[in-house]
């Protein structure tokens, strides 16, 4: 099994009965289900209901996805289809307290997804690529992304290493995440940086 | 090759990915992996389509009558489970109307089984306490599983 990690491989994995395969596609995924939700502005009692109806149905049609690889855009349809039903549900409930327009959580429309997905796929793969850095490098990215900000003082007392390595740590770090697998065609060729949200620099 | 992200793009990247995961509660991680325990039920999916306590005007000419009793419908493809609350009981509905068995899962405590007349009405006493879920067989072919929920 060369290409293990692949969602294909895991999902045809998760067909033959694989526990451990579908926790991993959880881990992978259930951010994308959980940002589209928050996306909706539902509360963590829904964000529940749409959770449970969604890895309920893919349990159910895992089996008749005709392209695994199409398991990312079938997560998101699926959770925005079961975030506008529990909309449905709550919205009719008490008119009165609808908050003014403007404010009502709205579905944020077709094309918001698709930039949620492209991000979530994004991080999906850049997780699975930070995983698999060596002990070293997962240590001090850590700390380089971490918010609050740390200076390298701080880094340097922590990881108990020269200040005058950090910089040059984080260049080799950064250059073997970049050349994972797991990153292949997505940093480098059509990635869309306006859709970089949160950088910390 | 289009343009590559550089350092810094990359460490913002990663630093979003990984907080990303981070904001998502371990609860709702740990409820979607065991929602794989499902993949060996031969049952669909009924998802509940109506709750009176969150619904109050969706069917108001069916429900006006009963507008104090709680009352919640699950949908599948193949049937719909209907139920009121009562003070000491759940009374079901199956639609379209047809004899049943049905298995009441509580998440904390052992199954109990209930069976549905002929014209598929069914009670479960007293009330489960905490979440259930229910699991109804029809005598012609519906096999259906509601989603956990609690009353």
């Amino acid at each position: 099994m060369g290409d293990d990690s692949s969602v294909s491989a895991l999902v045809a994995r998760v067909c033959d009965g694989d526990q451990g395969a579908w926790d991993e596609l959880i881990d992978r995924y259930s951010p994308l289900v959980w940002s589209i939700c928050q996306r909706f502005q539902l509360s963590r009692q829904d964000i529940d209901d749409v959770g449970q109806s969604v890895w309920l149905l893919l349990v159910e049609n895992i089996g008749s996805l005709r392209e695994a690889a199409a398991l990312p855009g079938w997560l998101a349809t699926t959770t925005r289809r079961e975030a506008l039903r529990v909309l449905r549900v709550t919205q009719r409930h008490d008119h009165a307290d609808l908050p003014p327009d403007g404010q009502m959580p709205v579905d944020p429309g077709s094309a918001t997804i698709e930039e949620d997905l492209i991000v979530a796929e994004r991080n999906a793969a850049l997780r699975a690529a930070f995983a698999e850095l060596q002990q070293a490098c997962h240590d001090l990215l850590s700390l380089l992304v971490a918010d609050p900000p740390l200076t390298y003082a701080d880094i340097s007392a922590r990881l108990n290493i020269p200040v005058g390595s950090i910089g040059p740590t984080r260049g080799r770090c950064l250059g073997q995440l970049r050349r994972s697998p797991h990153l292949a065609g997505i940093i480098g060729d059509d990635a869309p940086h306006a859709n970089v949200r949160g950088g910390r620099r | 090759m289009p343009e590559v992200w550089d350092d810094e793009e990359l460490l913002a990247a990663l630093g979003e990915a990984l907080a990303e995961r981070q904001a998502v509660p371990p609860e709702f991680v740990q409820a979607a992996k065991n929602a794989f325990a499902w993949h060996n039920i031969d049952a669909e999916l009924a998802q509940l389509t109506y709750d009176s306590s969150r619904d109050a005007d969706l069917e108001p000419s069916t429900r006006a009558e009963t507008a104090s009793i709680r009352a919640l419908t699950f949908t599948s493809a193949h049937v719909t489970i209907e139920l009121e609350v009562t003070q000491d009981s759940l009374l079901g509905q199956i639609v379209p109307p047809q004899p049943a068995t049905i298995t009441v899962q509580p998440r904390e405590a052992t199954e109990t089984t209930v069976s549905a007349d002929e014209i598929g009405r069914f009670s479960i006493r007293p009330i489960p306490a905490g979440q259930f879920r229910l699991h109804c067989r029809t005598a012609i072919n519906a096999d259906a599983l509601t989603g956990w929920f609690t009353l």
